[in-house]
């Protein structure tokens, strides 16, 4: 079968799940920014590993009852109950018994898991159908979704939008400084109930889609992406909904590729597809965001150090320019000591800037070098003087500080300093300040 | 196995009563090695587990770092299957170099994520283990063709146990026990006082990592019995529990220790009971996970009614909760 993007959209097997989970991890996504933001992610981890066994019991409750019409709504309430009740676990043992956070939340966790698998292995032998019903909710099952489970997490989707815009201002306040928050007579502790309550709801409902071991990750993943691309909230927002359904639909897309590629063979797991894209996707914003990345902050700072080293030397031949000498590499060498390699790359760089030209063997500054260079030793000057006059530090302490700052000082602090010092001419060690060159 | 089981059809105390018979019969030689059946299986496992967990976990529990053990008993499943996938057997010492990779994996990765690339710590556990843990399932998926396989890792299944099962957890429980005495006064001073023990040279760092390493070390022993995840419980109930009862750290590592495997031998017995009388068979290892809960329960009403009794709050310095006031 030919598979178009587009199919994914209109194929009455495939529109179900591409679509639903689409939704839903774009819930989780904006769910996820206000867990990630008050660092508890991980309340999330334990909260969905806390459904299970309000799953399994009423699944099994409705195995017994012959309720099989309204099981979806029957395992939404259980799973909500059971979140519930682990989550007033964790803060007994928080508030009441001293309990660390980390503690508790795993104790939670695991109990509540042990008796989740312990209620399942009750139908395991007697009712084979429910115990098949119930492992499905372990890592999810986004395949079967069917045009009804669009509807719910459009509503759910719906809900969370309008929760989000309506009290914007509020959630701002709250999650970045709750006593500010309640100190401007927000309800901030109605407002962390509900808060509370759409976390729950979204992981209780999401759970059908990614499982209870996965879902928190729906929650973390997009947050964590969104948060390498900005520094504003309501645009957190929106990059994370964003992250989310691309990490939804890449991982039922790639899911059903892959399964489909090996002829049936192989099934792919949608539910731990989804989070393995997501997760790439996170992985992929952590090193590759600009400003953020971890890369592109390597990058930029290798570049700054390469500009420094550019600029030092620059400084060397100002100065050596001055001094009158005739500037060859064996003399650079024998004063800065970089090896000849290096040197020579350096000096290739400078003559692409056009601050240098070369004659036969030897090296001249063009004007803009000579501008250029005038312009570091002037900095460099000035900030000594700055910290010699202004501060008062003692001669001999002033060089290392501003062989720094002569590379960081921009024209606006410069011309700052000059008006300060009221245009000095000569710096504390007595050598002439380059006067600017226009 | 067709060979005559003595528990069947035992309640809960006849089960003891068979068991210590069948003790005595084991001391004085009557009964030999071959002659162990599939309950006694289950408890040597089971208390194994529990002994070689409590042990690790009074440590996990009193450093704070409880969510990395989470985190690697989610990632523990990669490794499995990794190295499943590489030799083909589930040798002792191929599942111990798994563990040992992974230990060192997620704790590096973690470590990463938050001093490096300035991630927040619960977001960097979080995100580590579930991808990781997502990689390990479709892993296990694609190549198994068994989509079982991977609910049997996560679940356990202690009544599938057989002999050889037991030199795998023993071999742990031997590490653990090895390691927790040779390095019991290391663990002690770089939990409890970590400048201190810099100051004498132990890094605290390097015990971070031998911790996280004998953390996975029993994850992997156990997840043949208990799965991956409910390990966790094995590590974390009895400890906190043992924690209300005493201030003392060796007085906390032996009640944790006893608490497990008490919790073990009950457990086992208590599903015994449950499939005579009712019919049922429960996943022994989520019966030892609720019995271990059980006790956490009644240790906690302890602690309440005697806190209530004298009246005295007991001011325990926490740092979580300074951190946490904002919240309030």
């Amino acid at each position: 079968m030919n598979m178009s993007l587009w199919h994914f959209f209109t194929d009455p097997v495939l529109r179900a799940p591409a679509i639903g989970s689409m939704l839903l991890c774009m819930v989780s996504g904006l769910v996820g920014v206000l867990v990630f933001l008050r660092k508890r992610s991980l309340l999330g981890e334990s909260l969905a590993h806390a459904t299970y066994p309000g799953v399994t019991g009423f699944i099994l409750l409705a195995g017994f009852l012959n309720l099989q019409e309204v099981l979806s709504g029957l395992i939404l309430i259980g799973a909500f109950l059971s979140a519930l009740i682990g989550y007033w676990v964790i803060d007994c043992l928080e508030k009441k018994w001293k309990v660390s956070s980390d503690a508790s939340l795993t104790a939670v966790l695991a109990f509540f898991f042990g008796a989740g698998i312990t209620i399942a292995s009750v139908a395991q032998h007697q009712f084979p159908n429910l115990y098949r019903q119930m492992q499905t909710y372990l890592y999810g099952q986004a395949a079967t979704m069917t045009d009804i489970h669009i509807v719910i997490y459009g509503v759910l989707a719906l809900c969370v939008i309008l929760f989000i815009a309506i009290f914007y201002k509020e959630l701002a306040a709250l999650l970045f400084d709750t006593p500010f928050a309640a100190a401007t007579g927000i309800a901030h502790r109605f407002l962390e109930m509900t808060v509370f309550c759409v976390v729950v709801l979204t992981l209780v409902i999401g759970v059908r889609c990614a499982g209870v071991i996965l879902m928190s990750a729906m929650l973390i993943a997009p947050a964590v992406s969104a948060r390498q691309f900005t520094n504003r909230l309501s645009l957190m927002f929106v990059w994370s909904a964003l992250f989310g359904a691309l990490g939804g639909f890449l991982g039922i897309y790639s899911s059903v590729v892959l399964s489909q590629s090996f002829a049936g063979h192989y099934s792919v797991p949608s539910g731990p597809m989804i989070v393995l894209v997501s997760g790439s996707i996170a992985l992929y914003a952590l090193l590759f965001a600009p400003k953020r990345g971890l890369v592109i902050r390597y990058i930029r700072i290798a570049k700054f150090r390469a500009a420094c080293v550019q600029e030092n030397l620059l400084k060397a031949i100002w100065r050596l320019n001055q001094e009158g000498c005739a500037i060859d590499i064996p003399l650079l060498i024998k004063k800065i000591g970089f090896p000849s390699f290096y040197l020579r790359l350096i000096l290739n760089r400078l003559i692409k800037q056009k601050t240098l030209y070369r004659e036969g063997v030897f090296y001249h500054l063009t004007r803009l070098g000579i501008k250029n260079g005038a312009r570091i030793v002037r900095l460099h000057r000035l900030w000594e003087a700055y910290l010699v006059y202004s501060l008062g530090l003692k001669i001999e302490r002033v060089h290392k500080s501003a062989e720094e700052m002569e590379h960081i000082l921009t024209p606006e602090l410069e011309e700052k300093l000059t008006l300060l010092l009221d245009d000095p001419k000569k710096d504390p060690h007595q050598q002439p300040i380059p006067e600017v060159v226009r | 196995m067709s060979y005559f089981n003595p528990y069947s059809d035992t309640s809960f105390f006849g089960f003891f009563a068979v068991l210590g018979i069948r003790f005595w019969g084991f001391l004085t030689g009557k009964l030999v090695w071959s002659d162990l059946v599939s309950d006694e299986i289950q408890l040597i496992v089971l208390g194994c587990v529990a002994l070689g967990a409590a042990l690790v976990g009074v440590f996990l529990v009193l450093r704070r770092m409880t969510m990395l053990a989470n985190a690697l008993s989610h990632t523990i499943l990669l490794g499995i299957v990794v190295a499943y996938l590489l030799s083909q057997t589930m040798t002792v010492s191929i599942l111990i170099l798994a563990a040992l990779m992974t230990g060192f994996l997620t704790t590096f990765l973690t470590t990463f994520f938050n001093r490096v690339i300035k991630l927040q710590e619960d977001a960097s556990i979080g995100l580590i283990f579930s991808t990781l843990f997502a990689l390990g399932i479709v892993l296990l998926t694609f190549f198994s063709r068994n989509v079982h396989l991977g609910t049997e890792l996560v679940m356990g299944n202690a009544d599938a146990l057989q002999k050889g099962d037991i030199s795998i957890v023993s071999a742990v429980l031997g590490i653990n026990l090895v390691l927790g005495l040779l390095f019991y006064y290391g663990y002690k001073i770089t939990t409890f006082d970590p400048f201190l023990a810099k100051a004498f040279g132990f890094s605290p760092l390097a015990f971070n990592y031998l911790l996280m390493m004998q953390t996975s070390a029993t994850a992997i022993g156990s997840f043949k019995a208990v799965g991956v995840l409910m390990v966790l419980a094995f590590l974390v109930l009895p400890p906190l529990t043992a924690r209300l009862l005493t201030h003392r750290l060796h007085h906390m590592m032996i009640i944790a220790a006893a608490i497990g495997v008490a919790g073990a031998m009950i457990g086992v017995a208590l599903s015994r009971h449950i499939l005579t009388f009712c019919g049922v068979g429960l996943s022994t290892a989520g019966i030892v996970v609720i019995v271990l809960g059980c006790f956490y329960g009644v240790s906690m009403l302890i602690d309440f009614s005697r806190r209530s009794r004298y009246d005295s709050p007991i001011i325990i310095i926490n740092r979580q909760n300074e951190t946490d006031c904002s919240s309030r």
